[in-house]
């Protein structure tokens, strides 16, 4: 019979069905506790999210059981939620590849061309600006793209502009910039994680190979760097579906994403509307998950160590 | 060797997550129950901040061992749908006019109680401890706090021709420079006023199907929505807005954080009013102490610096007296301190209707993408 060993430590031999199946439950109960707070803080919440989705709310802002789907086709039977959703996904999209392009920027010249003393300094003053609440940043950007802020202010030195602008803010384009802001250093910080075990004379071979720089880096770096795209565009795109504080503060009135219209929901009592846009939400996420878990092949990220 | 250089078996380990977990938890009950058994207690309130001063809930921790763990609320749908949810987990909860009779006593969430066993009660004006609303035969229904109409503020370097409408803030020559606050069911009662319905909280679908024009032709003014009353203030002193909504006060508000001389008024086509009560959770599990605190926190001279302080008028009379003695007088009379009866005569108090939830999607359909 053979020794089943378990992270190189062997198990004794099973001597039954009986005992081959205990000895497989001893070597989950690790798991149990995690699994646990899976159950418990995520799947127990959503399970309640869908079961409140399909009630109501009546007039007296009761919430009665109805146990039908009226929730959700008042969603798709209003043009405004559905552009609102469409629209978020939009930014979310936008941010994402904004993010990716300057994260692999940043994060390619960090990992190639600076020595790892001084790209894990960089690194640090790119977190730097976690150090304070979000609520903070995101007051501050408020008050560098308003009118009296300090871009009108450059910008009217630099004699770009005449009298102070309000494109910046209270508008998409504010969203766009502080939620840039915001996800940039998680983007930078998974690109530099997978760029950093990048083997760059990779690249100078398949150049001594005969392949241009551009194909040597679509051939070669892309792909070896695959799961740190995918999980750098999971850290950004996602979070974004979610974002509500962003878009109030300098979104103005007509920056409004999904999730304000879900915050609005909830603070005023509809709880099933609420519940039913969260949920849609929650699965769209799910499924965007699932389709990239097909490209991200966890062995691609243990393989190499 | 040290401590993490030894071999745990599986079973130990577990043994001792577990253990340390037990122990975490009789940690957090033990607290509770102490704090909950000895002497004084903490009364779990949730309320807007304008209802409390910090140095006030000191004193009174201070003097009568009882703290207050407070929270933020958001409006009075919300506060309604919260207490309805965690019931004994509150205390105390603040709410507004009509919202006290018709949701919260209707709903039997509340404990009446009566006003005039509490001394503090005789500081309040006389019409405030029999306000027919909150009179029912259990008792009175909340403690009187505070109350303001809601008016129209504007900077009168930008607005011309001394505005005394609602269209004021619908007029394409002010984009972008109004603010108001989040609160989706009030703003669709100025609306509701604006366009002349008596009953702004119980509109019918042909009213809402108005509404929704006005609501379509003041997005494009509105610069942002204010998280909160300060918020508008902000905008006011920054510049970024020439018009924004909120209680009586607005103008010295502005005045006092570097802002321009501004001016308001109450719309000709009437407006909404608050009075805000306080009042018991009838499931709260310290609900034996708010009384007690009521007592306490509603002294004049709590109630005169957060007039000070927050700058709108008040039920409570000695605190006028208060005031006067202060040098505060002009600013008192000029609040309507002592004109609740007749302010708030002539506007809507807010309360739950008949719309409400088709006046918070009709606000979400309008704000949305």
């Amino acid at each position: 019979m053979a020794t089943e060993t378990v992270g190189g430590v062997a198990l004794a031999p099973p001597t039954s069905v009986g005992d081959g199946r205990a000895a497989r439950l001893r070597q989950l109960a690790p798991f149990l506790p995690a699994g646990l707070i899976l159950v418990g803080l995520f799947f127990v919440p959503i399970a309640l999210m869908f079961v409140f989705s399909l009630w109501d709310t009546t007039e007296n802002l009761d919430i009665v059981p109805t146990w039908d789907l009226h929730n959700y086709q008042a969603f798709f039977d209003s043009p405004t939620y559905v552009r609102t959703l469409a629209k978020t996904m939009i930014m979310g999209a936008g941010v994402t590849l904004i993010s990716l392009v300057a994260a692999f920027v940043v994060a390619y010249f960090l990992a190639r061309y600076v020595s790892r003393r001084w790209a894990r300094l960089a690194l640090l003053f790119i977190i730097v600006p976690f150090w304070t609440s979000y609520l903070l940043r995101v007051y501050s950007w408020q008050a560098i793209l308003g009118e009296k802020g300090a871009l009108n202010q450059v910008l009217m030195g630099l004699g770009v502009i005449s009298e102070p602008s309000r494109l910046f803010v209270y508008n998409d384009v504010g969203t766009f910039i502080v939620l840039t802001y915001v996800y940039l250093p998680f983007a930078i910080l998974v690109l530099y994680a997978s760029l950093d075990r990048f083997d760059f004379t990779q690249l100078t071979a398949a150049q001594d190979l005969g392949a241009n720089p551009a194909r040597a880096f679509r051939h070669v770096l892309i792909p070896q760097i695959r799961p740190g795209i995918i999980t750098a565009c999971i850290f950004v795109f996602i979070p974004i579906l979610g974002e509500f504080l962003t878009p109030s503060m300098v979104g103005g009135a007509s920056g409004f994403l999904i999730a304000n219209l879900v915050a609005n929901f909830f603070t005023n009592a509809l709880v099933p509307e609420g519940a039913a846009v969260g949920f849609m939400i929650a699965a769209f996420v799910l499924i965007l998950l699932i389709v990239f878990r097909k490209y991200l092949r966890v062995e691609d990220v243990y393989a190499r160590g | 060797m040290t401590v993490f250089d030894q071999a745990y078996s599986r079973r130990t380990f577990l043994k001792a997550s577990g253990a340390a977990g037990v122990a975490v938890s009789l940690g957090g009950v033990t607290a509770a129950c102490n704090l909950i058994g000895g002497q004084g207690g903490t009364i779990n309130w949730m309320t807007w901040g304008d209802h409390w001063i910090q140095s006030q809930l000191d004193a009174i921790a201070k003097e009568t061992n009882v703290t207050t763990s407070i929270s933020e609320l958001a409006g009075n749908a919300q506060g309604f749908a919260k207490v309805k949810e965690v019931k004994g987990q509150l205390d105390k909860i603040s709410g507004d006019a009509l919202w006290v009779p018709d949701a919260y006593n209707k709903e039997g969430l509340i404990e009446p109680f009566d006003i005039n066993e509490l001394k503090v009660a005789s500081q309040l004006f006389p019409f405030a401890r029999q306000f027919p609303i909150w009179t029912t035969s259990e008792g009175y229904l909340g403690y009187p706090f505070g109350w303001s109409p809601i008016s129209i503020y504007y900077d009168p370097a930008n607005v011309t021709g001394n505005p005394d409408s609602w269209e004021v803030i619908l007029d394409p020559k002010y984009k972008g420079k109004v603010v108001v606050e989040n609160q989706p069911e009030e703003i669709v009662a100025y609306m509701a006023r604006a366009a002349g319905f008596d009953k702004p909280y119980d509109l019918t679908d042909e009213q809402l199907a108005t509404v929704k024009g006005l609501l379509e032709q003041l997005k494009p003014n509105i610069l942002r929505f204010a998280q909160q009353a300060t918020d508008s203030v902000a905008a006011m002193v920054s510049g970024e807005a020439w018009l924004i909504t909120g209680n009586i006060g607005n103008e010295d508000r502005v005045k006092k954080d570097g802002g321009p001389e501004i001016k308001g008024f109450i719309p000709k086509e009437g407006t909404v009013a608050w009075q805000d009560a306080e009042m018991v959770v009838k499931e709260g599990a310290n609900k034996a102490l708010v009384l007690p605190f009521l007592e306490k926190s509603q002294q004049a001279e709590y109630i005169a610096e957060n007039f000070l302080t927050h700058g709108r008028p008040l039920f409570n009379e000695k605190a006028y007296e208060v005031l006067v003695n202060q040098g505060h007088k002009d600013q008192a009379d000029r609040y309507h301190y002592h004109d609740a009866e007749e302010v708030l005569g002539q506007s809507v108090l807010k309360g739950p209707g008949t719309s409400t939830e088709k006046s918070i999607k009709l606000f979400q359909e309008v704000f949305g993408a």
